[in-house]
């Protein structure tokens, strides 16, 4: 008796701790790390999914850079040493290109990179 | 040696031109026509960006990355010391000569400059939006002198 009450315990916890490591795995949002640099994001592109939260982690490898990508809500600083999140749950499919929009030199109007949303 | 004579003067009333000295008058009006009319593109380009406050902002702030090394912060060439050598002469960005130009011919100017002078291109340097808020400047630029001198000529360190 008792070793069926142990064992049923056991195996209820188990199922327990299995459902909550499966609904945390899930809860977790997907980070990708995105590097800014003279005078290009790496990736350069992205693909994510409709409705899938993600958080970009920017970093920048030299200057202070900027990104932005209005039509996603994404406008932010990326500052030496302060690496920026962008918690993002993209809704409507597409091909968004975001940009640097903080001056960072001679190549700042070409540096973008591009997030498709499936 | 008429014919060598002839070519000597002639050369050296060409090179007359190669002075770097304000354009009279025939040639000012001659080049406001011709840039107007046939070389600066983008006439029917709308602006994209909100007539507010903000964009305005934007704008000034993106104009001091360096445009306002030629131009002054106020765009009104203030403390610019050789802006009235160049040949031709910067102009305020005040006038009415460059007011004149729609929305979309300031931005084609942006991008691609003014040749013959020392207006530069910007394409690939500032992007599309950066240009269009600097157009919003353009419109609303404030009083001559009120924002001072470039640091870079006032000696400020």
């Amino acid at each position: 008796m008792k070793k069926l009450i142990l064992s049923t315990l056991t195996l209820a916890m188990l199922i327990a701790m299995g459902i909550g490591i499966h609904a945390g795995a899930q809860g977790a949002p997907r980070v990708i790390d995105i590097t800014a640099k003279r005078f290009t994001f790496t990736p350069n592109e992205i693909t994510l999914k409709k409705g899938e939260p993600v958080i970009l982690e920017l970093t920048t490898a030299d200057v202070t850079h900027g990104f932005y990508m209005k039509k996603l809500g994404i406008d932010e600083i990326i500052e030496p040493g302060k690496p920026t999140q962008v918690n993002l749950t993209p809704q409507n499919p597409g091909r968004y290109v975001a940009i640097c929009d903080h001056f960072c030199g001679s190549g700042h109007g070409n540096m973008n990179m591009t997030i498709v949303v499936e | 040696m008429k014919a060598v004579n002839f070519t000597a003067i002639l050369s050296l009333l060409l090179l007359l031109g190669c002075q770097a000295k304000a354009p009279g008058r025939l040639e000012t009006a001659m080049a406001d026509q011709v840039k107007r009319r046939l070389t600066v593109g983008g006439k029917s380009d709308k602006n994209p960006l909100p007539e507010s406050v903000e964009t305005v902002r934007t704008g000034q702030r993106n104009f001091s990355q360096y445009c306002l090394v030629c131009h002054g912060l106020d765009g009104q060439n203030t403390g610019v010391p050789f802006a009235d050598r160049m040949d031709p002469p910067v102009p305020p960005l005040n006038s009415s000569a460059v007011q004149a130009y729609t929305d979309g011919q300031l931005k084609w100017i942006i991008d691609h400059g003014i040749g013959p002078s020392g207006m530069p291109a910007s394409k690939g340097i500032l992007n599309d939006e950066e240009i269009w808020a600097i157009v919003r400047y353009i419109r609303h630029l404030p009083a001559k002198g009120s924002l001072g001198e470039p640091k870079v000529y006032s000696g400020e360190q």
